[in-house]
C-alpha cells in the first residue's frame, strides 16, 4: 500500500494554494491507485478553518502548530518532516515547487536517501510507478526520470488553475503533532521575513499579463498594469526586460526566472525564446499579441492578434472595461 | 579564509539541442559555465578581495574537455582548480557525494570556510547538488541568495521567496546556492587570462561509488501542439474569454 504525505507550507498562517492545489491533484493521484492513503503535514501555527471547504477527500492531516514552525528553518523543517513521514507511514512525498522546498528536499533526499524528483507535475509522477517527465534543455527536449529508491519525493509545479469553485465534502482527520521543536538555536536563521504588501506573486496568479522587449521601455508596462489591474491578474515579464532594468526579477517568467501556471496567460511582445516557452507550458489559455506573424510565441497560443501592442492593448482595455461595466 | 567554488559546464544558450533519429545530439553544442555559477564564483572572489590571505579553490564534475571552462574560472580569479573527471553522467546525488570528496581530501580535517555553487545548472535545472552537498559536509546552507553580506564572525543573507524576501542569519562555515541578481560577473582581462595560464589545473579521474538515486530513461524532443487560431480583433478575443472559457 502507497502513502503520500503533501507538505502543507505556510507564511505568516497563510496556507498556500499552491500547497492545497497539490492536496486536491495527490487525492486524484490517490483515487486512481487502489489501496493508496492520504496524510499532509502543516508545519507552523495556522488557523485551520481557512481549510474549511478547500481540502477534497479524506486523509489525516498532521500539524506541527508550535510558534517555532512558524518560519522555516532547514534543520527544524528536515526533522518534523522526517519524523512526520514515518508517523504516516508514507513512502511518497509531495512539495509544491517553492523557494521552501527548493530548499528543503535536497537535504531530505540525502538525509533519508530518497530520490527526488524536482519541477514534476503531479499529472506526470507516477509515471511507471515512481518519476516523472518534465522539460530539460531550455525546454526543447523532455527527459524521463525514474525514481530509484524506495522512498521518493517530488517537487511539484502547478497546473494550469481553474477558476471553477465547486468543492467536494472533505472528511480530514485532524491530528495535532506533540511538542518536537526543539529550543536551540539552529542556524541559518530567518531573522526577517519581508512580504511585499498587496503584490500578488507571478507564480501564484491565475491570470498573467506579460510584456516582451516589444513593450518598448518602463514605461510601456503602464498598458499592462492597467490590463492586469482589470482582470484581477498580476504582470509578468521576459528575460530581456528584467535585463534592462524595466521590470524586477521577481516578475521574471522563464528559465532564470519563474515557472507559471495561470489559467490565462497574455503575452504581449513576447517573441518566445525556449526558456519562456518551457516556463509556459502548463498555462491554460494563452494569448498572444505581437507584430510578427512568425513569432515562436504563436506556436504554444490558443488565440492570437497580429499587430503593435501600443495600438492593440488600448483597445483591447477599452473593449475590457466596457465590458466589465455591462456586467 | 579557505573558498570552494562548484562549476559546472552547460550547452550555452544559443546552442541548438539537435536530435538524430529521435536520439539526442548535443555534438554540436557549445559547452560554457553555467550561467548561476559565474555569479557563485563572483561572489567568492569578491570574498577573497574583502578578506585578506583568502583562496578560491574551484570544483567541477566533468569530462577533461572543462579545462577550457575552468581556464576562464581562474582568469575570473580562481586560485587552482581540482577538474574531477567523469566518464559517465551522474545523477545530483552522485556529483553532490564525489563533490564532498573531493572538498573533504582536499581541506582536511576543517571545512572550507565558504562554499559557493550557482542556484541550479541551465540544462536540468534541478538545483539539488548544492543543498545535497551541504548535508553531505554537515554544512549550514542557504539556497538561491541574492545579497550577501559578511563580516569575519558571521553572516547576513538575503533570498527571494513567493512574494517576500527572506533575511536569514549565517554561522562559518557555510554554503549557498546562487541567483541572478547577486551581482555582476566581471570581464576577465588580459592580464588576467595570462595569470591564469600559471594557475594549476589537476585533473583527478574518479568513478561514483554509489548507484544513483534518479535515473534518466529517455530525452525526446519536446514539440508544442497548439493550433493557434488567429483573431481578427479585440472584441472578438474578449467574447472568446468571457463566455467560451469564462475566465472573467
Amino acid at each position: 500500500m502507497n502513502t503520500f504525505l503533501v507538505f502543507l507550507e505556510q507564511r505568516e498562517g497563510v496556507v498556500k494554494k499552491a500547497s492545497i492545489d497539490l492536496w486536491n491533484r495527490v487525492q486524484e493521484l490517490a483515487a486512481s491507485n487502489p489501496g493508496a492513503a492520504m496524510s499532509a503535514l502543516l508545519a507552523g501555527p495556522a488557523d485551520m478553518r481557512q481549510l474549511d471547504g478547500r481540502l477534497f477527500g479524506t486523509g489525516v492531516l498532521y500539524h506541527a502548530n508550535e510558534e517555532g514552525f512558524r518560519l522555516y528553518n532547514p534543520q527544524q523543517y528536515a526533522k518534523l518532516v522526517a519524523e512526520s513521514l514515518k508517523r504516516a507511514g508514507a513512502t511518497t512525498l509531495f512539495f509544491a515547487d517553492t523557494a521552501l522546498s527548493r530548499d528543503l528536499a535536497p537535504r531530505l533526499s540525502v538525509r533519508l536517501k530518497a530520490s527526488l524528483l524536482s519541477g514534476c507535475t503531479v499529472d506526470d509522477a507516477w509515471v511507471d510507478g515512481g518519476g516523472c517527465r518534465r522539460p530539460v534543455y531550455s525546454g526543447s527536449a523532455i527527459a524521463s526520470f525514474v525514481a530509484e529508491r524506495p522512498l521518493k519525493m517530488y517537487t511539484t509545479t502547478p497546473r494550469a488553475s481553474s477558476l471553477s469553485t465547486t468543492t467536494s465534502q472533505a472528511s480530514m482527520t485532524v491530528e495535532l503533532l506533540e511538542p518536537c521543536f526543539t529550543g536551540e538555536e539552529l542556524f541559518p536563521l530567518v531573522r526577517r521575513l519581508a512580504m511585499h504588501k498587496g503584490v500578488q506573486d507571478v507564480a501564484e496568479a491565475k491570470i498573467i499579463v506579460a510584456g516582451g522587449r516589444g513593450m518598448g521601455s518602463a514605461e510601456g508596462f503602464s498598458l499592462l498594469e492597467e490590463l492586469a489591474g482589470l482582470l484581477g491578474g498580476c504582470v509578468g515579464a521576459s528575460r530581456p526586460v528584467v535585463d534592462e532594468g524595466w521590470r524586477s526579477h521577481a516578475e521574471q517568467i522563464g528559465q532564470t526566472g519563474k515557472t507559471v501556471a495561470p489559467a490565462l496567460y497574455l503575452a504581449c511582445a513576447i517573441s518566445g525564446a525556449p526558456q519562456h516557452l518551457a516556463a509556459i507550458g502548463s498555462a491554460g489559455i494563452v494569448v498572444a499579441i505581437n507584430r510578427d506573424p512568425h513569432a515562436s510565441i504563436f506556436d504554444v497560443a490558443d488565440y492570437g492578434i497580429v499587430g503593435d501592442v501600443h495600438l492593440v492593448l488600448p483597445k483591447l482595455i477599452e473593449e475590457l472595461q466596457e465590458f466589465l461595466k455591462k456586467r | 579564509m579557505h573558498i570552494a567554488v562548484c562549476l559546472c559546464q552547460v550547452p550555452d544558450t544559443s546552442s541548438v539541442i539537435s536530435f538524430v533519429e529521435g536520439a539526442l545530439d548535443l555534438s554540436m553544442v557549445n559547452e560554457v559555465m553555467n550561467p548561476f555559477d559565474e555569479y557563485a564564483l563572483e561572489e567568492a572572489v569578491r570574498q577573497k578581495e574583502r578578506f585578506e590571505c583568502s583562496v578560491v579553490t574551484l570544483f567541477s564534475v566533468a569530462p577533461p574537455s572543462a579545462r577550457e571552462m575552468l581556464r576562464k574560472a581562474l582568469a575570473m580569479g580562481g586560485d587552482r582548480a581540482l577538474l574531477l573527471t567523469v566518464t559517465e553522467p551522474l545523477d545530483p546525488f552522485q556529483t553532490a557525494l564525489l563533490l564532498s570528496r573531493a572538498i573533504t581530501d582536499y581541506y582536511g580535517e576543517t571545512l572550507p570556510d565558504l562554499v559557493f555553487c550557482g542556484k541550479h545548472s541551465t540544462d536540468f535545472q534541478s538545483g539539488q547538488v548544492p543543498l545535497m552537498l551541504a548535508e553531505l559536509l554537515g554544512m549550514e546552507s542557504v539556497s538561491a541568495i541574492i545579497k550577501l553580506e559578511a563580516s569575519r564572525e558571521s553572516m547576513l543573507v538575503e533570498r527571494e521567496i513567493e512574494g517576500g524576501i527572506e533575511t536569514l542569519d549565517v554561522h562559518y562555515p557555510a554554503l549557498f546556492s546562487v541567483e541572478k541578481g547577486l551581482n555582476v560577473p566581471r570581464k576577465t582581462t588580459i592580464k588576467a587570462v595570462m595569470e591564469a595560464r600559471k594557475k594549476p589545473i589537476d585533473l583527478l579521474p574518479l568513478t561514483s561509488s554509489e548507484s544513483p538515486y534518479v535515473t534518466i530513461t529517455g530525452i525526446k524532443s519536446l514539440v508544442r501542439a497548439k493550433k493557434c487560431r488567429f483573431l481578427p480583433d479585440t472584441k472578438e478575443l474578449v467574447r472568446l474569454l468571457s463566455h467560451e472559457h469564462a475566465l472573467f
